[in-house]
């Protein structure tokens, strides 16, 4: 199973198992990571599942779609040129090893 | 495999009394149930109601046989699912952008707050149901929405027919004539605003709506101005209501969030602990199941998120107020593509405004004779009165 490690904003690193075709959100929600809220399930509609994905892992996660970038609008903390809505990524083989910074609030 | 046990004893004065007993029971004896007294089949646990809530295509928003259509005198956005919803619900978003909530409707919140708060009266009793908590949520919808002309009691009159029509489900006339009035004053008044928001477009729901490029249906704009009427009144006016009521009965708390500033959890406490609205409706759109009780298609369940929120498995001693709980994973604004629209402007109005301004100005406040504060309510729930001493 791929890996993928949350670092919140205190830089408390959590490193869990992921089940490929979860997203990286279901995976922290999986394993209880305090610093993912998603509160609309993973629907696109809350913006609470915002993380930043480290800038090694940039490139092989790819930005975030059109309307995605609409409801990162949304977040409550800075949305930088790394932020993505952790629903949307998707864990994959090539994904093993992935870091995702946590933002300090998700409200 | 069975289908859900049937629950006939509770009648609907008891569960819009108090249906926390009811919810307790349910969800250590029975968390799939049909409920005589509402017609449908309640979801108490947790897991339950979200996990219906983020699969819209098994469960779909649009319950026909209910009287808000009726009511409403359309089918909003809130009863739709898959694109048409995601149109429709794109199309009032901008107004409420972080960026909007931030220079515009969070100084224009802070300036009618400031002013409602100069009204009342110190050193006796008032009851902040309809002096303040009422009206305020009227007037900074109003001004969101696009209707300034209209008054705090218009909005409320207003917002009140669309509630009691919509839950009108003894399909008596009355509820129904009341709210076919406010239609029409609704409608003149955004007949009338049309013109100036074309000249004069601004950021309110209204002008977003009929200044898009590629604008939706002037019928579902109007049906769905309205749903946000009916929607964005009594759920802030409660949750108001309530978190003042948590925090004057628990001054220890009160002292605390005092000290570290975090009136935002004390607001998403208030709102887990008594949820402003309790139940919202999902129709099975095929045969499906849930914790082996068999739920055929077309059957309509209530996600009752008030339930869920004080679900043993995710809240110690879920039926007290805690403003000071670590974790608080509430539904209250609900999951899925329907998740509210209003949320991150409810959390800032509340949490980050009116909370510190209103004990910063009555550092003293009190609440008198709590035991005479009534609650009630089934699918909405709040305090109906709330008597303060202000000092
Ligand atoms: C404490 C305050 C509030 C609470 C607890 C609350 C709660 C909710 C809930 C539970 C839903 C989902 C209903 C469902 O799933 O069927 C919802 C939807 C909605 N809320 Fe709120 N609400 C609040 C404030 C507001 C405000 C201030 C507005 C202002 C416009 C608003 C506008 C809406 C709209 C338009 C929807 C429908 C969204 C959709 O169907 O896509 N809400 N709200
Ligand atoms: S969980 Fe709501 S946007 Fe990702």
């Amino acid at each position: 199973m791929p890996k993928v490690t949350f670092i919140d904003a205190d830089g408390t690193e959590t490193t869990v198992a992921a089940k490929i075709g979860d997203s990286v959100m279901q995976t922290a929600m999986a394993h209880g990571i305090d610093g993912i809220t998603a509160e609309c399930g993973g629907a696109m509609a809350c913006a609470t599942c915002h993380a930043y994905v480290a800038d090694d892992w940039a490139d092989k996660v790819g930005p975030a779609g059109e309307t995605e970038a609409d409801m990162l609008d949304f977040a409550a903390c800075e949305v930088k040129p790394t932020s993505r809505l952790s629903c949307q990524i998707v864990v994959a083989e090539n994904l093993d090893g992935l870091i995702v910074y946590l933002p300090e609030h998700q409200v | 495999m069975p289908l859900a046990p049937v629950e006939d004893k509770v009648t609907i004065t008891e569960l819009v009394e108090n249906p926390y007993p009811l919810y307790r029971r349910l969800r250590s004896e029975a968390p799939v149930c049909a409920v005589k007294a509402v017609g449908r089949v309640m979801l108490t646990k947790a897991s339950d109601t979200r996990a219906v809530k983020d699969d819209p295509d098994t469960w779909s928003s649009d319950d026909p046989n209910t009287p808000m259509k009726r009511a409403f005198q359309a089918h909003t956005l809130m009863r739709k699912d898959g694109e048409e919803h995601k149109a429709e619900r794109g199309a009032m978003m901008p107004t409420f952008s972080p960026r909007n909530l931030k220079t515009l409707w969070g100084p224009a919140y802070e300036t009618f707050a400031g002013r409602y708060l100069d009204r009342l009266p110190r050193d006796e009793v008032v009851d902040l149901f309809p002096t303040l908590a009422g009206p305020l949520a009227a007037r900074i919808l109003a001004e969101i929405l696009g209707l300034p002309e209209a008054s705090d009691d218009d909005m409320q009159f207003w917002s009140q027919a669309l509630i009691d029509g919509a839950g009108n489900f003894g399909w008596q006339d009355e509820p129904f004539e009341r709210v076919d009035r406010a239609h029409m004053a609704m409608n003149a008044l955004l007949e009338k605003n049309v013109d100036r928001y074309r000249a004069e477009p601004d950021q309110t729901a209204l002008s977003v709506m009929i200044n898009a490029d590629d604008p939706i249906a002037w019928s579902q704009i109007v049906a769905n101005i309205k749903i946000a009427i009916g929607g964005g009144i009594n759920e802030p006016r409660d949750a108001l209501l309530t978190v003042l009521y948590g925090l004057l009965t628990n001054p220890d708390q009160l002292d605390e969030v005092k000290r570290s500033g975090n009136w935002g959890a004390a607001f998403e406490e208030a709102v887990r602990w008594v949820a402003p609205i309790q139940v919202s409706a999902r129709r099975a759109t095929r045969d499906t199941e849930i914790r082996g009780i068999d739920l055929p298609k077309d059957t309509v369940v209530m996600t009752i998120q008030a339930s869920a929120n004080h679900d043993e498995d995710l809240f110690e001693d879920g039926h007290l107020f805690n403003a000071l709980r670590a974790k608080n994973p509430h539904q209250s604004f609900g999951s899925g593509p329907h998740h509210c629209m209003g949320a991150h402007l409810a959390r800032m109005m509340l949490g980050k405004i009116m909370l510190p301004m209103i004990f910063d100005r009555f550092p003293n406040m009190e609440l008198v004779d709590p035991s005479s504060v009534v609650w009630r309510g089934f699918g909405f729930r709040g305090p109906l009165n709330l008597p303060v001493r202000l000092n």
